[in-house]
């Protein structure tokens, strides 16, 4: 079953969190041991980092189908600032996985837990869809 | 430069989509699919998702020791992922057309351009 898991975290206008260098080090250095796990595990199917939300567009199509680009959300918008799509045998363990992610540390070495949203992955579109 | 596109919508946006006609939805996917086969001819094509309706998404936190805390109960204002393209092209202005490409034929919905972090994490 695939899942992905997306971290919401990120406010509008924000770049590089305010933490010290080692902390945000250590962080990083939490992650990059996670992913490695899950790949020899064999339940990475991917992950990437955003960019920061100062650097987000929103695009829409004028009448033309020429793009619009706008840089301005509202302050309460949640920006992904990560996502991993794995593939496990039942929900369970996608849980335990989003709460190793919850758990990453912040500043000070403290865990964030932050909320990590999960959502299956569609296999096939459904059927009014195709 | 890889950048992602995000179509996100509420749960009402969903509900009126599936109100959509059943050509209408036709229509919608095969010009869909027709993006990512263009995309997929010119080199530019990573990959692509729809994910799952929001009424099954969970939030989930850690608890103190480790163990996963689950909710899904969501305030009606949020917006959920509703599907996503990751594409590699050479600026900002090429994925902004992209974009736009999406949003015209999804009922001019704004779409999300955010370019990859430069510490990407490794694909599986």
């Amino acid at each position: 079953m695939k899942y992905i898991l997306m971290m919401n975290t990120m406010k509008a206008g924000h770049g590089v969190p305010d933490w010290p260098k080692k902390d945000l080090q250590a962080h990083i250095a939490f992650m990059m041991s996670l992913n490695k796990e899950l790949h020899e595990r064999g339940e990475l199917v991917s992950g990437e980092g955003l960019s920061f939300p100062d650097q987000a567009k929103l695009v829409r199509a004028d009448k033309n189908g020429r793009p619009i680009t706008d840089g301005i959300f509202p302050e309460s918008k949640e920006f992904l600032a990560g996502f991993w799509i794995i593939d496990v045998d039942n929900p369970e363990r996608a849980y335990d996985i989003a709460a190793r992610i919850s758990a990453a540390p912040g500043p000070g070495g403290a865990a964030l837990n932050m909320p990590i949203e999960l959502r299956p992955i569609m296999s096939t579109p459904p059927q009014e869809m195709v | 430069m890889k950048y992602i596109l995000l179509m996100s919508g509420t749960k009402a946006g969903v509900e009126a989509y599936h109100a959509w006609s059943k050509e209408d939805i036709e229509a919608h996917m095969g010009v869909l699919r027709r993006i990512s086969q263009d995309l997929t001819e010119s080199g530019e094509f990573v990959a692509t998702q729809g994910l799952a309706e929001p009424k099954e998404a969970k939030v989930v936190r850690g608890e103190k020791n480790g163990v996963p805390v689950t909710d899904g109960i969501f305030p009606e204002s949020k917006e959920f992922l509703l599907g996503y393209w990751i594409v590699d092209v050479p600026n900002a202005e090429r994925a902004y057309a992209i974009a736009g490409r999406i949003s015209a034929v999804s009922a001019n919905m704004p779409i999300e351009v955010r370019r990859f972090a430069a510490h990407e994490a490794k694909s599986g």
